[in-house]
């Protein structure tokens, strides 16, 4: 489950960055949100993820700003 | 009978079918241009209908109406602004819930609109059921299932928008949000609608509370002091919920959108995967999904060059033919050499690139588009691409320039901001094209064998990619992540797919045509003129003192600024059976500065137009610049190494 974009207390706040943060937000990672990451790509490649039914892309580093608690 | 007038837009997510209804319904009789000063696609069509002239406008593919990109700015402004008769909102019935999120948004602009619900066959087989006719009661407005790429239900949607029309504008339900925001929004809207504003009240009022800059702008000059008001109930907002306004407003928007779908939508559970999932998975294979990605490219590649090639040489067979009838026609002289050498032999040589080539480019890469393949290929290049600064999306344009740069170059539009445009057009003007490839291997891979023709690419490829990573660290700006939906795949539409590529191919020959003639027809007149001898001595202390080269391999190096592959074919025109005595570092240097020089007239136009002639010309100056340092150095090193 999504807690919270944009702040992730190991990488710090998301600078300059938040029109991204709202861009996640309207793909539909709000927080509160249940994702499942399905699998990510070799090199620290992208994420692989399903939310709300679609299935998402999501560059490293912009995974890594969005923290998230595990359910079940 | 009197024709009535009527604008229909469509707005919707991108790969939601959008153009594919466009597409049926406005067939041949479609126009596609620019947005008014931006480099945003427009594209419009018309047709007649039930006594209707109907003007159908396809808005770009967008996730939300907030100000993320330009293509959310225009859709929003046209849809407030130039206010057309009926908005259809297509959506994707197998990812209801995220498009229903974009749904609720077009309500609040409180434009008159229906609902396309478009492949529901797609969600059945995903064993998504929708109820349509509830979905219609909940939100107000027409709900028309469809299956676009059959045609099925698309003219029934025509049907209910001319209704809608004719009832003046259907009635959607009103979006509630949670107490404290709508009180908010309550004062606000009061508020905004005293000053007369250009969007609808209650939308500005939400827009604020998200902090819309854009909308923030329009307010200041209105009324200042509402702007400052916002700020505050946004900040008290911030503080009963912890997250900051526009999270709460979003977040509240979703489940709005969320409990519509748990009304309607019915989802049978399965066991198996379904085939569309099975591709998807061997595709975004850690191993796999590279092997057969090389395997996909090569395939593209490996067929279009071996088609051109063979439809190239018929057609310039065909079309130099003429040449003798042309001058029974023109007679031998002045007027002759100029009409055909100058004008009608740029035109072919523009045409010859064009059809064999450049059609066929565009065809697989909309093929490949439509059917869902290119995110997955972004998906797994992304981090190769960010090693210069770009994300996975820039991988495309880079892969269709090794192609062709033109296509390449318009290709970066998928880059979402300014700067990472920018960046990846500097790239794709960099990558050996096929006609450079040609130029390399039947010079360099001829007289000195293949092993030397691979150095060479390598080399050039280590320099593009260190070029790539120092613009990314001289643009200023930060680096944008990926963010990018992989829509289930599914069978690309052949109509859509094929008039994509004849528009864009048509788009290629009004944008590079007149320049290739052009700059054939001067130097044409250079030669007649008998300007050669003089431009030879004058670029001497370049091409022998600093290059290395013989004094008359400057000539192709200029020819091959109208196509790069005239460098070769010229070059073994002036210098005959002596081609073979060239040195091996004059071989080398030659085909290194060819490969990194100034890009071709096409490409130019296509920079031009994308990034405006100041930038175009500084991109062009620089690249010659650095071909002749990075060709002198060579040189240099080459004679110190001691290779002939």
């Amino acid at each position: 489950m999504i807690v919270s974009i944009g702040l992730n207390p190991q990488r710090g706040r998301w600078g300059r960055g938040r029109g991204f943060a709202k861009r996640l937000m309207d793909m539909g990672l709000t927080p509160g949100t249940e994702v499942t990451v399905v699998k990510s790509a070799p090199f620290r490649g992208p994420v692989e993820i399903l939310v709300r039914g679609s299935r998402l892309a999501l560059g490293r580093g912009m995974a890594e700003r969005i923290l998230v608690e595990k359910t079940k | 009978m009197k024709v009535r007038k009527l604008t229909i837009a469509l707005a919707g997510n991108a790969n939601v079918g959008k153009s594919v209804i466009f597409n049926f319904l406005t067939g041949l009789h479609q126009h596609i241009g620019n947005w008014p000063g931006k480099t945003v696609e427009k594209a419009e069509g018309t047709l007649y209908f039930k006594g209707y002239l109907i003007d159908i406008v396809d808005l770009p593919g967008i996730y939300s109406l907030s100000t993320f990109s330009l293509e959310e700015l225009i859709s929003r402004e046209y849809i407030a602004f130039e206010k057309p008769d009926v908005v259809i909102n297509v959506v994707d019935a197998s990812v209801l819930e995220r498009n229903l999120f974009f749904t609720l948004q077009l309500m609040e602009l409180e434009a008159p609109m229906i609902l396309a619900l478009n492949q529901v066959d797609i969600a059945a087989k995903k064993g998504v059921e929708i109820d349509h006719e509830n979905l219609e009661k909940i939100l107000g407005i027409p709900v028309v299932p469809t299956v676009a790429i059959k045609g099925i239900g698309v003219y029934g949607l025509l049907e209910r928008a001319i209704e809608v029309v004719e009832q003046g504008g259907a009635n959607p339900s009103r979006i509630e949000y949670g107490k404290e925001i709508e009180d908010e929004i309550g004062k606000l809207t009061e508020l905004i609608v005293e000053t007369g504003p250009r969007y609808p009240a209650r939308w500005t009022a939400i827009k604020l509370l998200e902090r819309d800059e854009e909308i923030e702008k329009e307010v200041r000059k209105k009324n200042p002091e509402i702007l400052e008001k916002s700020k505050d109930l946004a900040r008290e907002i911030e503080k009963v919920h912890g997250h900051s306004c526009s999270t709460v407003v979003t977040s509240e928007r979703y489940e709005t959108a969320r409990c519509i779908v748990a009304q309607v939508q019915k989802i049978k559970p399965r066991v198996e995967m379904t085939i569309t999932e099975r591709i998807h998975e061997l595709t975004t294979h850690r191993v796999l999904g590279y092997l057969s990605m090389a395997g996909v490219l090569l395939l593209m590649f490996g067929s279009i060059f071996m088609f051109g090639g063979l439809v190239s040489e018929y057609l310039s067979g065909f079309l130099y033919g003429l040449e003798p009838t042309v001058q029974m026609i023109l007679g031998v002289g002045i007027v002759k050499e100029l009409i055909w050498g100058g004008i009608i032999e740029g035109a072919i040589a523009g045409i010859t690139v064009a059809l064999p080539y450049i059609a066929p480019f565009y065809l697989a890469l909309y093929f490949l588009e439509d059917s869902g393949y290119l995110s997955r290929i972004a998906f797994l290049m992304d981090a190769a691409m960010h090693k210069i600064g770009l994300h996975g999306k820039a991988f495309i344009p880079v892969m269709l320039s090794f192609g062709c740069n033109v296509p390449a170059c318009l290709g970066c539009r998928i880059m979402e901001t300014e700067r990472e445009r920018l960046l990846a057009i500097f790239v794709v003007t960099l990558v050996p094209c096929a006609a450079v490839t040609v130029v390399v291997l039947g010079l360099v891979g001829r007289f000195l064998g293949v092993q030397w023709a691979l150095a060479l690419y390598i080399t050039d490829l280590a320099i593009v990619f260190m070029l790539g990573r120092i613009a990314f660290k001289a643009l200023p700006g930060e680096p944008t992540g990926l963010i990018m939906e992989m829509h289930e795949y599914r069978i690309p539409h052949l109509r859509t797919v094929v008039s994509q590529t004849w528009f864009r191919l048509s788009e290629f020959i009004k944008m590079a045509l007149p320049l290739i003639v052009i700059s054939s027809l001067v130097i044409r007149l250079v030669e007649i003129l008998g300007y050669w001898e003089p431009i030879v001595t004058f670029m001497y202390p370049i091409t022998v003192g600093w290059l290395g080269l013989r004094s008359e391999m400057g000539i192709p190096l200029l020819f091959g600024i109208l196509r790069k592959e005239l460098t070769l074919i010229m070059l073994a025109t002036l210098l005959g059976p002596n081609l073979a005595t060239l040195t091996t570092s004059q071989m080398i240097v030659f085909a290194l500065v060819v490969m990194l020089y100034i890009p071709c007239v096409a490409t130019i136009a296509a920079l031009v137009r994308e990034t405006g002639w100041r930038k175009a010309a500084l991109i062009a100056v620089f690249e010659v610049l650095f071909a002749l340092l990075v060709g002198g150095a060579a040189f240099r090193v080459m004679s110190l190494l001691g290779v002939p």
